[in-house]
């Protein structure tokens, strides 16, 4: 296992009585690509922002390579921002952007030229060096902030929503161009996105936050795969969420039918909540189902159809390569495996997700 | 520790700006009419402002004036920046270029500009010049805060209204109007500061007996401020602060921060009080202000113009009439008098001769009577229309024939001498002498007149010389003499010799027998000498344009001037000796009827001169050889 | 926008307005400038009487205390504009209209004040003398005139300064932090040149007023500081003659214009040469 570089403990901030983010620990390991991931609001720009030493914490303490940097300015740190809206001086040239963290080191003139070279490289933008930011288009300006960060070999780079505000194809190019920099630049990234597919498809370790709060750690898979609560279950892919009764181990109780499923340990005639993604559902015929209700509607997507099935008690949202037509009424089986039993939040709060701000 | 320091530093900026708006609040309720001495609290000036018909005529006449420019500068400049905003590349930079021109170029060479404007276009000056004047400075400021607004105006919101059947207005209207409202209040509210606080456009577009408060103010300085006018301008800052307070303490819907913190406040408040308030800041008070203004405007107005054909252009100098003298004349004979003042004879001379004006009386000095009738600017006064002129002393009328041969273009109205009021607490040497006006022990306590004449005249008999030398070689060793002079002054003044004095900010200053009068009953350490060497004797006399349009009334006045108890009420007032022998006689107080100071002796006055009027060579060779005195 | 061409027009009244409220009056200045007084025939002379001792005294007085009294609002005005555009924004909306609630009151009264509280036996004076202090005669020195400048002018250095740097974004600043940049170099490199134009514009405005005034050295320079505005004043409403008046108004004009086009070019250079 490779040694922590950052560490945070117990750190907090409100803002004018806003609590944004409560007691978080976390921990960052050498040349990770960690992703803090959750809904505007979260706090996960926050604690990018701390790191970065935009912000002090209320209360609490951070580490770098053992050292504390509570209280250390920006400049005095090992770590390079990329911010969301690029933050390139507007007022001077592609190569005097690249150059000021270099200048400002007084590093010598051929080193800084070279650096310029080099950087430019990296994020495919050679001959730029004379322009001004405002002729670039988003995408480079976004290549143009990395390549300004890097050339000053931070020891981690911070990046705040980078491709927030580039549309889909770009957004989807970028994220490789991330992952292969990452890869040339042996560095840590930490990473923050709201969206939860640039998270699974870039990290080694994403932090779902919410309200202030963590709600889960894990790589992507683990994320995924095994939800630890409701939010983090409907904020990656989609989800249904809906109550059960764990009657016994093995066999949970949801709208009056028992599934079995494979979790154990959660006691007897428990209220939980149920995670089935709309891929494990399996559409058959009304007698074979565990589940019968009625097709309310229908969109092809491409890989497979998006069905919504009306049942008394929910409509489930179900994935399938089969299709069924509108009013038809079908059946809806789950494998056990595909069963995820979450313990209820203690409060209700931690669970419900903030509207956008 | 950082705060503390940005505290400090920010509050001793805000000290830097409010300490005069203090002085002037305190002044307000100063009881002494003298700005020097705070003579215990009073409320006095605000019961008198609203008595003093003149300094609310041009407080109405400044509002007006800045409503009605920045109205009609906020509808020109607005319809002219949609124009500019749908005109080609090059016409719109044309246009932008002049638009730049009023706000790089100076005030002082737009006032200047628009002057000759309105004397080569003959348009008589008056409260239209002031209108046109700042319409032209307002609409670039309207232009250039609606243009940005029109920039960021989605346009095919405007397409799509017309495109859905809306007339070209109604589509404006509800489309573009709205975007750029923010910019056209903002211009609007820019104009009318701008309008409000100018003064040297004003300066050189104004005509006679319109005021704002700016030149109102303006002229006061040089002679003292009426205590009204620091009582107007308290409550003026102090409603505006008022109002300024609400609206900036009102949630606006500008920002979206604010916004939010809107909602919460509709929640707590409720629509309908959010919106009461909003009617009440956005409507009400405006209408309020509107309604106010015009209403004060038409009775300050109206008390103004009874009738614009039987009325008086008087030209005076500065506190040289007692107003009720003007009252009661207005009473007894229905006309409307109109009063201007002026502080030197070389300020009135070319206001007659460029005939933008027409006055009907005007009161020069001796030398410049003469060189009224030299130039033709002056008309022969009808004696028989004056039977009151047996009130003048013979031995007036005949001094005044130095100038005026035969007496048939002015009548004497007060006379005087020139010597120096000095303060016994500061000089204990006597004086007797111009010379004391030169000792380096004195420096910084001389105030010198600020007029060619009166400067040369102080030189000149201090060598030696007559004061009317157009000897070159006696000027130019006049001149030197008061270049040396030049460091010892304290200040060039006219009228401010008076409250300096009073004040006790100077130990010595040149000044006029009348004002030594006033000065020495507000401050007993003050006394009046006529040097040895000799002095000016002076006379003012009334005079009739040769341009007057009233001369049938102005002969009306000067018969009023002369009665014997007018002649004293105004010699009560001013302090200057009168040549009335009548009203003179009528004197109770026996000091006074027989005061050196009022008047002096036949021995002092035989060593004295009368000016005359040298021509235009010798005033160019005055003029240049003053102007190099005071800007070495 | 073809479409809407004719909405050109709607700027028709503004161009008769400015044609004879702006362009003819100039025209008149350079008319009288070029012409004889007594015969109005064609002459140069009035530029001869520009170009004495006494005139050039006046102009360049009045240029030194313009400069020095804008540099001194820009020294005053920037940290000034710094602090408030750091503050809480409902904070700073009422700070800004505490500096500009002053304007209100008439410029004139205003600096007429100075006078009371710089005077010999004035209120400034009375204070020092209160602690002992000696007495300083400030009043009818340029040095008043100067304060008088400054006092009058300063709202207009602070504004346009603070609007830029509130404009300015945060994260630029953060941004040369993050690449190591300390306060100081933070400031040389990125706040500094990015306001240049709220600095040129407040020069601007502070710059032009105060090289013409007539009324600031009137009223606190006792009438013994004669500076350009006050030469061209008491030619037109004392000596009456407006032609060698027009002339100097006509120079003062033309410096104006070339100083604003290179300050202007400044403004572009600055941009490139950071």
């Amino acid at each position: 296992m490779k040694n922590k570089l950052i560490e945070l403990t117990d750190v907090s901030k409100s803002f004018d009585g806003n609590m944004v983010l409560d007691e978080i620990n976390l921990y960052i390991r050498e040349n990770e690509f960690l992703t803090l991931l959750g809904p505007s609001g979260c706090g996960k720009t926050t604690t990018l922002r701390i790191l970065g030493g935009f912000e002090q914490p209320d209360t609490g303490r951070v580490f770098f390579d053992g050292k504390d940097i509570t209280s250390l300015p920006p400049n005095k740190r090992q770590l390079n921002t990329v911010f969301q809206k690029y933050a390139l001086f507007p007022h001077m040239t592609i190569a005097e952007n690249i150059a000021f963290g270099l200048k400002i080191r007084k590093k010598p003139q051929s080193y800084i030229n070279d650096k310029i070279r080099y950087a430019l490289k990296l994020v495919n933008l050679e001959g730029t060096e004379d322009r001004y930011p405002d002729v670039l288009s988003g995408g480079q300006q976004q290549r143009i902030a990395i390549a300004r960060a890097i050339v000053n070999e931070p020891k981690v780079l911070l990046l705040d929503e980078p491709l927030g505000a580039l549309d889909l194809k770009l957004r989807q190019s970028m994220q490789y161009e991330l992952m292969r920099l990452k890869r040339e630049l042996g560095i840590t990234f930490v990473y923050v996105t709201h969206d939860q597919e640039e998270a699974l498809t870039m990290s080694d370790t994403i932090v779902v936050m919410n309200q202030g709060y963590i709600q889960q750690i894990g790589t992507p898979e683990s994320i995924y795969n095994e939800p630890q609560n409701a939010f983090v279950a409907d904020f990656i892919g989609d989800s249904n969420i809906v109550d059960g009764i764990m009657v016994q181990d093995r066999l949970v109780e949801i709208f009056g039918t028992q599934f079995p499923c494979v979790d154990v340990g959660f006691g007897t005639n428990r209220p939980v909540d149920v995670v089935i993604r709309p891929e494990d559902l399996e559409l058959t015929s009304p007698e074979k189902g565990q589940i019968r209700g009625r097709v309310r509607s229908l969109i092809f997507k491409g890989v497979h159809y998006e069905m919504e099935i009306h049942t008394n008690a929910y409509d489930w949202l179900v994935h399938s390569t089969k299709m069924a037509e509108v009013g038809s009424e079908v059946g809806l089986t789950v494998d056990p495996f595909n069963i995820q039993i979450m313990n209820k939040p203690a409060s209700e709060d931690e669970a419900a997700p903030e509207p956008e701000e | 520790m950082s705060k503390i320091l940005k505290r400090i530093y920010m509050a001793l900026i805000l000290i830097l700006l409010y300490a005069p708006i203090v002085t002037l609040i305190v002044l307000s309720f100063n009881s002494s009419r003298s700005r020097a001495r705070w003579g215990g609290f009073t409320l006095q000036w605000y019961h008198d402002l609203f008595q003093d018909s003149e300094i609310m005529r041009a407080f109405y006449t400044t509002l007006t004036v800045a409503l009605l420019a920045s109205v009609i500068a906020t509808l020109i400049g607005t319809l002219a920046a949609i124009g500019i905003q749908h005109m080609h590349r090059k016409s719109r930079a044309f246009f932008m270029g002049v638009t730049n021109i009023p706000m790089v170029n100076s005030e002082i060479v737009m006032g200047v500009s628009l002057m000759l404007l309105f004397i080569i276009g003959r348009i008589e000056f008056g409260f239209g010049t002031i209108l046109l004047a700042h319409i032209t400075f307002d609409i670039p400021y309207v232009i250039l805060s609606v243009l940005p607004k029109l920039k960021q105006t989605n346009r095919s919101t405007y397409e799509a209204a017309l495109d859905l059947g809306a007339a070209p207005f109604f589509a404006f209207r509800k489309t573009i109007l709205p975007d750029i409202m923010p910019g056209i209040v903002s211009g609007f509210m820019m104009a009318f500061t701008m309008s409000l606080d100018d003064f040297v456009v004003t300066y050189f577009t104004k005509g006679p007996g319109v005021d704002t408060l700016s030149t109102k103010i303006y002229a006061e300085v040089r002679k003292g401020i009426k205590p009204e006018i620091y009582a107007l301008s308290t409550i003026l800052f102090l409603s505006v602060l008022i109002l300024l307070m609400l609206i900036n303490f009102t949630p606006s819907k500008n920002s979206r921060k604010e916004l939010i913190k809107d909602e919460k406040y509709l929640k707590k408040h409720g629509r309908k009080r959010i919106f009461t308030k909003r009617l009440i800041l956005g409507r009400a008070i405006p209408a309020l202000l509107i309604i106010v203004v015009s209403a004060g405007g038409i009775y300050y107005q109206a008390e103004a113009s009874v009738s614009s054909d039987n009325e008086l252009v008087v030209y005076n100098w500065g506190e040289y009439m007692d107003p009720g003298v003007i009252t009661d004349f207005e009473k007894e004979t229905g006309i409307h008098v109109i009063y201007e003042e002026f502080e030197t004879n070389e300020i009135m001379y070319p206001k007659i001769r460029s005939g933008a004006v027409s006055y009907d009386l005007v009161c020069p000095s001796d030398y410049m009577i003469r060189k009224m009738i030299d130039n033709n600017l002056l008309q022969p006064i009808n004696k028989d229309h004056i039977p009151n002129l047996k009130n003048i002393g013979s031995l007036y009328l005949k001094t005044a024939e130095q100038y005026d041969p035969g007496n048939q273009y002015s009548i004497p109205y007060c006379w005087g001498t020139v010597g120096i009021l000095y303060n016994k607490k500061l000089v204990d040497e006597p004086v007797d002498s111009w010379s004391i006006l030169w000792e380096t022990k004195y420096k910084d306590n001389i105030l010198m007149q600020d007029s060619v004449r009166d400067a040369f005249a102080v030189a000149l008999k201090y060598l030696g010389y007559s004061l009317n030398s157009t000897n070159i070689r006696e000027l130019r060793e006049a001149e030197k003499l008061l270049q040396d002079q030049k460091p010892l002054v304290q200040a060039y003044v006219i009228d401010q010799v008076r409250d300096k004095m009073i004040g006790g900010e100077a130990a010595l200053g040149v000044i006029y027998s009348g004002e030594a009068i006033y000065t020495v009953k507000e401050n007993p350490d003050l006394a009046y000498a006529i040097p040895k060497e000799g002095s000016n004797v002076w006379i003012d006399g009334w005079c009739i344009p040769k341009d007057a349009k009233h001369v049938e009334n102005a002969e009306k006045f000067l018969n009023y001037l002369c009665r014997p108890d007018v002649a004293l009420k105004n010699f009560d007032y001013i302090g200057y000796s009168t040549p009335n022998t009548a009203a003179r006689d009528l004197i109770e107080d026996e000091d006074l009827r027989n005061s050196e100071v009022a008047f002096p002796d036949e021995e002092t006055l035989s060593r004295c001169e009368t000016m005359s009027y040298l021509g235009p060579e010798a005033e160019e060779i005055y003029n240049s050889l003053w102007n190099q005195v005071k800007s070495s | 926008m073809k479409k809407n061409a004719e909405l050109k027009w709607l700027a028709a009244p503004y161009g008769v307005w400015a044609a004879g409220f702006i362009i003819i009056p100039l025209l008149m200045i350079f008319y009288y400038a070029f012409t004889n007084q007594e015969t109005g025939a064609f002459t140069f002379a009035n530029f001869s009487e520009v170009f004495t001792a006494s005139t050039m005294k006046a102009f360049f007085l009045a240029f030194g205390l313009a400069l020095l009294s804008t540099l001194i609002c820009l020294v005053l005005a920037y940290p000034l504009a710094m602090i408030l555009s750091k503050m809480h924004v409902s904070r700073s909306s009422f700070i800004v209209f505490l500096f500009i609630l002053p304007m209100w009151m008439n410029f004139l009264l205003r600096t007429f004040a100075w006078q009371t509280l710089l005077e010999k036996n004035g209120v400034i004076n009375t204070v020092l003398g209160f602690f002992h202090l000696p007495a300083q005669s400030i009043i009818n020195t340029p040095g008043a005139i100067i304060l008088g400048m400054v006092y009058n002018f300063l709202p207009f250095m602070i504004l346009p300064i603070y609007n830029s740097l509130s404009k300015l974004d945060r994260e630029l600043i953060n941004a040369a932090r993050d690449l190591g940049a300390n306060n100081v170099q933070t400031f040389m490199n990125v706040t500094l040149p990015l306001t240049v134009p709220g600095i040129l514009s407040g020069i601007t405005m502070v710059f032009i007023p105060a090289l013409t005034t007539f009324v600031i050295s009137d009223l606190l320079g006792g009438g013994k500081i004669l500076l350009i505005g006050n030469m061209i004043e008491q030619e037109f409403k004392q000596l009456n003659n407006w032609n060698v008046g027009s002339a100097m108004s006509m120079l003062l004009m033309i410096f104006l214009v070339i100083s604003m086009i290179i300050s202007a070019k400044t403004d572009t250079d600055a941009g490139a040469a950071f």
